[in-house]
């Protein structure tokens, strides 16, 4: 009887000390979740460091994941909108759309280039509900994390105190660094840069700086001939002196036009784990400004 | 099994009022299928497929022509929490004409709970790997041999429903499925010859005719498919699946033929950087007809290896082999090396080059193929 007894309080404890299994669908927002659920969850991501999320391929093995998750956490905007059909196919109850265990990161964010016209296939693969890279302005990770505590606080209220301290803490140290990092890129402020993709506007956006142009003509679409006279016109006319490339992308027309231009080419991660050196979203930023004031 | 299904469909309630009634607001952006905001529209796409077709056998006809091979319009929404539907419809070119049709109409209810999921209307029946894809999803411009030969021009479909679980026991993805489906019958081409009878008169009779593409599995068709995936360092995975079907032949008002098919797939992935992709994928099934005077077993498999290189080119190979399911055995081999450009995440277009060996014979055989997409469209994972 008495063993009886132990295994049931054993049974019924079992729940209130398990972590939260979380899966997300970046390496940056696994490293946000990690840090706002501290030592009170488990976190996993479906993407790998150093992929372009856009072209990440759906497998059975992620449904896996996803059917033993208590929280899955989005980026939203369409950007992963692979994880939909996972979701789906993965049948848990606590992650469906609307349940406490779907937290989708872009909720509050000021999103950035919503269309304001009539979008189709002439405007390249862009998104319908506006620029998705928006975890690239440190003030969003703030906003990230704010989604992520609501979502824990939904599956585990009764750790609310420690969760609010973990994403007070998050939010601090974002400012704190913050000063550092502005002061480190103080020296580029309202300097015009060129970019591969459209995905470095929110980082623009926080470090006082503008994009002229991308490398690519519309999102998705790969450059050609007359662009890259575009380019190298305008980079000259605007002494353009910083190319910004995330480092997934083919660097042979990067290359050629910093060839040709004399303008800086810089290869940077755009997300957690792009290199071995961003570990988590707070060295994303040291590793990015470091290589731009190198 | 009266009980089991009683309790599916208590389930299936339950669960769909607990969503009504508890609900916790997400803000965020609307999936798939939630579109259209305040207009209350499901998302709505349309896809185009045009294929230019080449070949050296003199007596092909559909060859030299560029034209447009089918045009998709799909509707998709939710109707109720954890409830989507699905109505595809098509409008193919089948012998020179254009033939409409309801590709797929489907309602799904994602979460029975315990793991159950079901599916029921008509749909694409999830037999082997690729006989649920539509067309502008294969990663070629033509369907495997075998399933042209087993399953007829068109993806085996039917209307009825299919009830999937999602194992829980297993520390990989597993997941198990049956289904019972209504098929039409083909209708017999028919043409008519004058006999002598026995008396020496002249009277006329039917003949029937039938070709090739014309056998499919039909009437009362139950089908059952169970897939595994097993993650290698989250970069590489090997899918393996196995299907089984039993149910009557399309024709079997006149050849009161029992069908039996069983089927098995394994692919093998590897995603070594970001853009960069390798797949190879096998494919058998067996036919197994049962008709008066005996049996007969017919095989027939593929195996295909694609490369991509980066965001915007594929590169692919295919050998088919497939016998076909009619009693004088034939045999088809095919090669076909593909190239694929894509231009965005729903367009593409692509060149295919054939090679095949039927019975002997040898034909060569060229695809131009652009496929193209308006609007929203989801698939539920294939």
């Amino acid at each position: 009887m008495k063993i009886l007894s132990l295994s049931l309080f054993l049974f019924l404890s079992i729940p209130s000390y398990a972590k939260i299994n979380i899966i997300a669908s970046s390496q940056d927002l696994k490293s946000i979740a990690e840090y706002v659920g501290g030592e009170e969850v488990s976190v996993e991501s479906l993407s790998p460091g150093g992929f372009d999320i856009h072209f990440i391929e759906p497998r059975p093995s992620m449904v896996f994941k996803l059917k033993k998750a208590d929280m899955v956490v989005k980026i939203g905007l369409d950007l992963d909108m692979w994880t939909d059909s996972l979701i789906n196919a993965a049948k848990n109850e606590k992650i469906f759309y609307g349940k406490e265990g779907y937290v989708d990161a872009s909720a509050g964010i000021d999103i950035m280039q919503k269309p304001d016209k009539k979008i189709d296939g002439s405007s390249g693969d862009i998104h319908i509900f506006g620029n998705p890279h928006y975890w690239l302005n440190p003030e969003n990770g703030k906003i990230i994390a704010k989604n992520i505590k609501l979502g824990l606080l939904r599956i585990k209220p009764e750790k609310k105190e420690y969760f609010e301290k973990r994403y007070s803490d998050f939010c601090r140290k974002i400012d704190d660094k913050m000063k550092v990092w502005k002061s480190d890129m103080s020296a580029f402020a309202g300097e015009k840069i060129i970019t591969y993709h459209n995905s470095w506007i929110y980082f623009a956006q926080a470090f006082d700086l503008q994009v002229a142009a991308n490398i690519e003509p519309k999102p998705g679409i790969p450059p050609n001939a007359n662009h890259l006279s575009f380019l190298f016109e305008l980079i000259k006319k605007e002494k353009i002196k910083i190319i910004l490339v995330d480092n997934f992308y083919s660097l042979n027309t990067p290359k050629e036009i910093a060839n040709k231009t004399g303008a800086r080419l810089i290869v940077i991660p755009s997300s957690v784990a792009g290199e071995n050196s961003a570990s988590d979203y707070f060295s994303l930023f040291d590793v990015i400004i470091k290589k731009i004031k190198d | 099994m009266k009980k089991i299904l009683f309790l599916l469909i208590f389930n299936m309630f339950f669960y769909n009022l607990k969503a009504q009634e508890n609900p916790v607001l997400s803000e965020g952006t609307p999936l798939q299928g939630m579109r259209g905001k305040t207009l209350n529209l499901p998302d709505i796409s349309a896809l185009g497929n045009i294929v230019g077709y080449i070949s050296d056998d003199s007596k092909d006809a559909d060859k030299n022509q560029l034209s447009i091979n089918e045009v998709e319009i799909a509707f998709q929404g939710y109707i109720y929490p954890e409830m989507r539907a699905d109505i595809i419809t098509a409008i193919h070119k089948h012998d020179g004409d254009y033939e409409s049709e309801i590709c797929e109409a489907k309602a799904s209810f994602l979460n029975l709970g315990y793991g159950f999921s079901a599916e029921a209307g008509k749909i694409h029946i999830d037999f082997g790997k690729v006989n649920k894809l539509h067309t502008h999803h294969l990663p070629t411009t033509d369907k495997p041999l075998m399933l042209e030969k087993f399953f007829g021009e068109h993806e085996l479909a039917g209307q009825g429903a299919v009830l999937k679980y999602l194992i829980p026991i297993f520390p990989f993805y597993s997941q198990i499925q049956a289904g019972f489906w209504d098929i039409n019958a083909h209708s017999h081409a028919q043409e008519e010859a004058s006999v002598l009878d026995i008396t020496g008169s002249t009277i006329t009779v039917n003949s029937l005719l039938h070709d090739d593409s014309s056998f499919s599995p039909s009437d009362k068709v139950y089908t059952a498919r169970w897939n595994s995936s097993f993650d290698m360092n989250g970069q590489k995975e090997i899918e393996i699946g196995l299907s089984g079907l039993k149910g009557r032949g399309a024709h079997y008002q006149e050849h009161k033929d029992n069908v039996e098919m069983i089927g098995a797939d394994i692919t093998f992935k590897w995603f070594p950087d970001s853009y960069k992709k390798w797949t190879f994928q096998n494919e058998w099934m067996r036919l197994k007809r049962d008709i008066p005077v005996g049996t007969l077993n017919r095989d027939g498999f593929y195996s295909f290896l694609n490369y991509r290189a980066d965001k915007y080119w594929d590169y692919g190979v295919r050998l088919d082999y497939s016998e076909n399911a009619w009693p004088q055995i034939s045999y088809e081999r095919s090669f076909s090396a593909i190239i694929t450009r894509h231009l965005t995440e729903t367009s593409y277009w692509r060149i295919t080059g054939k090679h095949r060996n039927i019975n002997g014979k040898n034909i060569s055989e060229g695809w131009f193929q652009l496929s193209f997409g308006i609007g929203p469209h989801s698939h539920e994972l294939e």
